[in-house]
């Protein structure tokens, strides 16, 4: 009794202790950190706010190039993104990677460096190291989506029927060889999926990518922005968002008729 | 051989049907393969590609870390004003997430089409809101905020409040779909309404699940949240940002470590706490 009494103590004090520190956090950070004069009163919000609520028409034929460039962008960097992961899925997996002690540290260090790093980050180091255009755009998203994509195709190999890897090595063939003729073949279809499901999260990544110098619906989105042109900006963002309802329909549509 | 033999070898081969394509799938397959290759080969020639500067990627882009970034000035990172700030970024991501999940859960109560109150109404809804949050961009979203409310961190949290109501929303959402309808029936059929059979039936099936999502969705925003500040919503991106322009570029090469130091932090406490919560099932 007296035991399950202190429990709910701790418990309570633990609640109390965290609704403290979310207090104290919004303290700091929202009501200390804001301009509160500078938002003015709620009606000055909705008056902002209602500067969006207008679309731009003649916008719309300007803006198809950008969205084709776009989807472009997301494709050729997933593309690539899946070039690059294989090879990392392949030492990042325990059971297939060549020489452990030296490759499934790095793989499994590269997985987390290319997650960890936001596709914005990427885009600027590239931007840096090829100029602008699309090309530091295709490989931002390629290192963003190496992450997920070999990290899923490293947990699919590690999942893989041992019979057909023991029968290729027991007929003499190398790691190389068993990677192709043994493993491949298991994976493929779990990789399929998860190319899919990236290509589809790419779209997204790739609209954004024009903030920071390489082109498609991002650049436009900056120009309207940097215009303050309100009623382009909700143009461009429908723009966006018609692309990304279409591919969600397009890669529901590949899913089903893949798998 | 014998002639027998020979013969009968014919006949069979005779009564066999030869086609040229061994099934239609594969000729399709074939097809749709080669439509997508020659559209990716004819984007990098639409997006003006130049394939030669890949080739000196790795050469250019290693020249330039070892001139310009290499020494990275940790002292800069190490100092008062960039540690607040990490600080700072840190609170906006929990709390953008907190937000986030506390409107997340309503949302995905009416967007799950097996427990929603209103199928007619509040569903396509509910899947709209959550579709909306998740199409726009966490960086679109700071954008909009900043320029709607001014510089700061309250347009951070809201950016990423908005970015978890997405995320969140359709996993919790997921989750909800998927639960044993045994509980839910049964206390349909004592009079239970639709919030009773929400929490006594639906909350208890989905609590492990839903605190792995939250740990999950608390990670992905930290990840946003470092560089939200880079579109003017506070935070350790507003740093990043500042160097990029004063073309300080060891500090950049140090705030960039640090940003990946403290996701690889954030992602094994995240892992953590997941294994411990899965565990605790």
């Amino acid at each position: 009794m007296a035991r399950r009494r202190r429990r709910r103590a701790i418990r309570l004090a633990a609640i109390l202790g965290l609704a403290a520190l979310v207090l104290w956090s919004i303290e700091a950070t929202i009501v200390a950190d804001t301009d509160w004069q500078r938002i003015g009163s709620p009606a000055a919000i909705l008056k902002s706010v209602s500067r969006f609520l207008t679309i731009d028409f003649g916008l719309i034929p300007q803006l198809l190039v950008p969205t084709l460039e776009t989807f472009m962008m997301a494709c050729l960097g997933t593309l690539l993104g899946l070039f690059i992961s294989l090879p990392v899925a392949w030492f990042g997996a325990l059971n297939a990677t060549p020489f452990k002690p030296v490759t499934y540290p790095l793989a499994r260090f590269l997985m987390t460096l290319s997650r960890s790093i936001h596709e914005i980050v990427w885009a600027l180091i590239f931007v840096a190291a090829v100029g602008l255009g699309a090309l530091p755009g295709i490989l931002a998203i390629a290192m963003r989506s190496v992450g997920f994509i070999s990290k899923i195709i490293a947990e699919a190999i590690e999942d893989v029927d041992p019979k057909p890897v023991e029968a290729i090595r027991a007929v003499g063939g190398n790691s190389f060889q068993v990677m192709i003729f043994a493993i491949v073949p298991q994976v493929l279809p779990v990789a399929l999926g998860t190319i899919i499901f990236e290509w589809d999260i790419n779209i997204r990544r790739s609209a954004i990518m024009g903030l920071v110098g390489a082109g498609g619906l991002g650049l436009a989105f900056f120009r309207q922005m940097a215009m303050y042109n309100y009623g382009g900006v909700t143009t461009v963002i429908l723009a966006i968002l018609c692309l990304i309802v279409l591919g969600e329909l397009a890669s529901t549509a590949a899913r089903k008729a893949l798998i | 051989m014998t002639a027998l033999d020979d013969s009968a070898m014919a006949a069979r081969v005779a009564q066999r049907r030869w086609h040229r394509w061994r099934n239609k799938g594969a000729l399709l397959r074939s097809g749709i393969l080669l439509a997508v290759l020659v559209f990716l080969g004819y984007s990098l020639h639409f997006l003006n590609v130049d394939l030669a500067r890949l080739l000196d990627l790795f050469g250019r882009t290693g020249r330039l870390l070892a001139e310009r970034y290499f020494p990275a000035d940790m002292d800069y990172v190490l100092a008062r004003g960039y540690l607040a700030s990490v600080l700072d970024t840190v609170q906006m991501a929990y709390l953008g997430a907190l937000f986030g999940m506390l409107l997340a859960v309503p949302l995905a109560w009416f967007a799950a089409f097996n427990m929603t109150p209103g199928p007619r109404s509040l569903y396509p809804a509910a899947r709209l809101a959550i579709m909306g949050c998740r199409s726009v961009h966490e960086m679109i979203w700071t954008i909009l905020f900043v320029t709607i409310l001014g510089f700061g961190m309250l347009p951070g949290v809201l950016a990423l409040t908005m970015f978890c109501i997405g995320f969140a929303g359709k996993l919790f959402a997921e989750e909800i779909e998927a639960i044993d309808r045994g509980p839910v029936e049964a206390l349909r059929a004592t009079g239970a309404n639709e919030l009773q059979v929400m929490i006594y039936a639906v909350l208890p099936q989905v609590r492990v699940a839903w605190t792995g999502i939250a740990i999950y969705t608390w990670d992905v925003a930290f990840r946003a949240a470092t560089v939200v500040g880079f579109f003017g919503a506070g935070g350790m991106g507003w740093y990043l940002k500042r160097n990029i322009q004063q073309l300080e570029n060891q500090r950049v090469a140090a705030i960039l470590i640090s940003i990946v130091a403290l996701v690889i932090v954030s992602e094994a406490v995240s892992a953590w706490a997941r294994a411990v919560t899965a565990k605790a099932k």
